[in-house]
């Protein structure tokens, strides 16, 4: 995060961040379950506009990038694509089984593996599929991340000791460590 | 609606091909070699009426692969030419120039199986990543992963 946090732009920045976060869901290979409750989660019933939660198209608007199902070979390098796109602070939600641990997918020969093999993950939804509701409630629980990281000045704290950045699955084997 | 073709029919214009079995009610099952495959199809095509490829499937029967194209027409009576390609040496005549939409039936079993299709323009990869080494057919029954070989994807060497 540039500047100084306590500047009136910044915390404008911050108030409207937080206000009013934009997400953007990318499927990395997941049967779209995930797909279709999150697409729940912004229709009428449970509206999340409400709270100022966004779908947008892009990920060059987003702040919190959704990623759903185990992330397939081919899909891997894109995935990194997107969330380098995705301007700092960006928050990134594992959604479903297989989002946050590789699922029943985990060790297949076109999967590289969860999606925190790939890009590093801040908030996990468990459930095959999540209802709507713990979705939104894993972007309100990552909109508190952000607050706390703002306090902190930075994601840093959140880091535990021995953490590997990136750690890669080979077919046929299933990934020990799950990272925080 | 034209009649549904009878196996009588079947057997008549493929004979020469190999013995035609009815396997089910819409269903003629006719098993030929790898070498008479595309005078099969071009036979079937023309006596038979089959203007279209449902798919080719492929299977590992172990000793051989099981090749298998599934014809139909405005008869709609299914005619599943299948063919047993030897293990030691996987490779069978493409038959994308006289069934277009063979081709990417073709490119998906030479990635999962690496059944070489000799005549075809263009064996690229389609299922699998484009990192994915050479000479590793998953979906082969004696297939296991090797542990120490890399599979591609973005986990190693990316940002």
């Amino acid at each position: 995060m540039t500047g100084d946090p306590q500047s009136l732009s910044q915390r404008l920045a911050t108030w409207a961040r937080v206000k009013s976060p934009w997400v953007t869901v990318f499927n990395s290979g997941a049967c779209n379950a995930c797909d279709i409750e999150i697409i729940a989660c912004l229709m009428p019933r449970f509206d999340v506009e409400r709270f100022g939660i966004l779908a947008k198209g892009s990920p060059r608007h987003a702040d919190i990038l959704i990623v759903t199902g185990a992330v397939t070979r081919k899909q891997a390098s894109r995935l990194l694509r997107v969330w380098e796109q995705i301007p700092e602070p960006k928050y990134v939600i594992a959604c479903g089984a297989c989002g946050a641990g590789g699922g029943v997918f985990q060790g297949l020969y076109h999967v590289v593996g969860d999606v925190g093999t790939v890009i590093p993950v801040d908030m996990y939804v468990a459930g095959c599929p999540p209802r709507p509701d713990e979705i939104i409630n894993a972007v309100v629980a990552c909109l508190n991340l952000m607050k706390e990281d703002l306090a902190q000045g930075g994601k840093e704290w959140r880091r535990k000791a021995g953490d590997t950045d990136r750690k890669e699955t080979t077919p046929g084997t299933v990934a020990k460590d799950v990272r925080v | 609606m034209t009649a549904q073709l009878t196996m009588e029919q079947v057997s008549g214009a493929l004979k020469e091909y190999g013995s035609a079995e009815q396997v089910r009610k819409n269903r003629i099952r006719v098993s030929t070699d790898t070498q008479k495959i595309l005078s099969a199809i071009k036979a079937a095509q023309q006596f038979l009426d089959c203007d279209h490829l449902i798919l080719i499937s492929c299977t590992d029967d172990t000793g051989s692969f099981g090749l298998t194209y599934h014809l139909t027409g405005p008869h709609r009576t299914v005619i599943s030419l299948a063919v047993a390609v030897p293990r030691e040496s996987p490779q069978v005549f493409s038959v994308s120039d006289i069934l277009p939409p063979a081709a990417i039936y073709e490119r998906q079993i030479h990635d999962l199986f690496g059944i070489v299709f000799s005549g075809h323009p263009g064996l690229s990869k389609l299922m699998l990543n484009e990192d994915w080494p050479d000479g590793e057919y998953p979906l082969r029954k004696d297939w296991k992963p090797n542990k120490a070989n890399s599979y591609g994807g973005a986990a190693q060497g990316g940002t």
